[in-house]
């Protein structure tokens, strides 16, 4: 598809012979590249279904399963959602606390792992290597491993969004600091300032904007990932939602899911409004 | 004497915005620690009880997690495919279905406004609720297994792709439209000659994008029972059988790390970039 996109179209105009055939191949290559594509994504794409085990059967049973579900979860069942202001306050509540003990490590572990500021470039390489792990690692995996710890509750989901969010900002903060002006570094340690000093008085200030924005950048996601870290029971609105789904009161799980659409949708607006204000 | 008081008055207004920007950032820190404040409150968290735990958390990860079993691996092959299966379907049926709701909403292609207002409503409602969710209303309504983990990326990529399309189609150069429509060519002919081809970039980079999202939304749509690797993870889980999950985990890390370099070659080299 892209590639008719490049082909020039038509021949050099040289007025030869075989240049109208030439012209009719040149259109003809990239045409082809395209539709070969396509049929390749079409054959994969039986290949995976049939791989999946869903033939045409399976995919009719599952299109009735879901038109019976539909059914049966319609109307929404409001009468649960006063029952569900708390657990969607506990989530707001349980991504803010994960996401304040993340920037809080972050920038220890940030200003650790600058190249500028690093007590030596072993440890920086390796608390660089630690946030690409905590970054990959889903949050709700991490949830999981830290219920095996601590026992169910919102601890659990705490830690989870904490250390979820160090891959993120750690890295951030880290390029944040490598960005400040050496300079000021410079003067603060001429002066005779420790390197805590250096940190608090040169280098954070300096990268206060990037901090504060990607810090509430990182709110916004942690109120989604904490509306789902209750399905595994680590606190939050996200246990509701399992249970109901469990039980099969499927109208019960619609209103949960309309309560986190409505709590991650209005969380989204407040922090989209307190970046613009930051910049 | 008139330069004096021009000085006092700038002087003044400085100290006025000074005293400005000290009020803002002071009631500003003050409403941050009534938030936080609130939210301890609210979540029970005490730093001392942490701390107390902090002992148990290194316990369990150097005694039970670690080391992974390589052993495990084997045990971790065929639900990492169904995985990779399940993720491509999802894309390719979200990248066509997706085109319909980029056309609808994309306001130089639809003029009418409760049309494209419609279309970007139901787009945005399946973004904002998050995969995971989708996955465990449709293992409630299919029951546990690929089939509800590809309905549920499916729908989460809609969520993404369709605004992206959108957004995409509303990005294209008028003129070349306008030149396609100036040869009398009908809406059909102008779609396919003069929109489409400036479309297909986006479509290609936004496409390939999801498919390798969708490899790290379907490790945790699988936890809740959609099938794949993170179904099979979580068994591990539940059975204790914890270095059994590390090395799971350390599975889906490097098939991350995998996907995400092949997509994004093969993207560069259909669009033609070095």
């Amino acid at each position: 598809m892209a590639a008719s996109m490049r082909a020039t179209p038509g021949a050099p105009g040289d007025g030869g012979p075989h240049a109208a055939v030439l012209a009719g191949y040149a259109r003809l290559g990239p045409r082809l590249v395209t539709w070969g594509i396509l049929v390749l994504v079409v054959v994969l794409l039986g290949y995976s279904l049939a791989q999946l085990g869903l033939d045409l059967q399976r995919m009719a049973r599952g299109a009735s399963q879901l038109g019976d579900f539909l059914d049966r979860a319609f109307p929404p069942d409001l009468e649960t959602l006063p029952r569900l202001w708390g657990p969607a306050i506990a989530t707001v509540q349980i991504a803010i606390i994960g996401t304040l003990l993340g920037i809080v490590l972050s920038l220890v572990l940030g200003a650790l792992a600058a190249s500028n500021l690093t007590p030596h470039a072993v440890v920086g390489f390796l608390l660089k290597t630690f946030f690409a792990l905590t970054r990959a690692i889903p949050a709700l995996i991490w949830a999981l491993l830290f219920i095996a710890a601590v026992g169910l509750g919102s601890l659990p989901g705490i830690l989870a969004l904490g250390v979820n969010s160090i891959g993120m900002l750690g890295k951030i903060f880290a390029e944040a600091f490598e960005e400040v002006d050496p300079g000021v570094i410079e003067a603060i340690r001429a002066t005779g300032g420790n390197p805590l000093q250096v940190v608090l008085q040169g280098v954070i200030p300096q990268a206060m904007p990037t901090l504060v924005s990607w810090s509430i950048f990182r709110l916004d996601i942690n109120i989604r990932y904490s509306s789902i870290l209750g399905i595994v029971g680590a606190g939050g609105i996200g246990w509701e939602l399992s249970r109901a789904s469990r039980m099969g009161d499927y109208p019960s799980a619609i209103t949960v899911t309309l309560v986190i659409f409505l709590t991650v949708y209005l969380i989204e607006l407040v922090t989209d409004q307190l970046r613009r204000r930051v910049q | 004497m008139r330069q004096d008081r021009d000085v006092a008055r700038a002087i003044e207004r400085i100290r006025r915005e000074n005293r400005r920007q000290w009020l803002v950032q002071g009631v500003s820190v003050v409403i941050i620690v009534i938030i936080i404040w609130w939210a301890v409150e609210g979540t029970g968290f005490s730093l001392r009880a942490t701390f107390r735990g902090i002992p148990n958390i290194v316990q369990f990860m150097w005694e039970d997690l670690l080391p992974p079993r390589l052993a495990a691996t084997g045990r971790y092959l065929m639900p990492a495919l169904e995985t990779l299966y399940m993720s491509y379907v999802a894309a390719v049926i979200a990248a066509f279905v997706s085109i319909g709701f980029g056309i609808l909403g994309a306001s130089n292609l639809v003029p009418n406004p409760v049309v494209r207002y419609g279309s970007r409503a139901v787009v945005s409602f399946l973004r904002a609720v998050p995969d995971v969710v989708w996955g465990v209303l449709l293992v409630g309504a299919v029951g546990i297994g690929p089939v509800a983990g590809v309905i549920a990326l499916t729908l989460g990529a809609i969520g993404m792709l369709g605004k992206n399309f959108a957004d995409a189609f509303e990005d294209i150069d008028p003129g070349q439209v306008e030149a396609v429509r100036a040869t009398g060519a009908n809406s059909v002919q102008v779609f396919l000659q003069g929109v489409w081809p400036q479309f297909v970039p986006a479509f290609i980079s936004w496409s390939f994008y999801r498919f390798d999202l969708n490899i790290r939304s379907a490790a945790i749509v699988g936890v809740v029972g959609g099938g794949g690797i993170g179904f099979a993870l979580i068994t591990n889980i539940r059975l204790f059988q914890y270095q059994a999950a590390s090395m799971g985990i350390l599975f889906i890390f490097g098939m991350i790390l995998v996907i995400e370099y092949l997509t994004a070659r093969s993207r560069d080299a259909i669009l033609g970039r070095e």
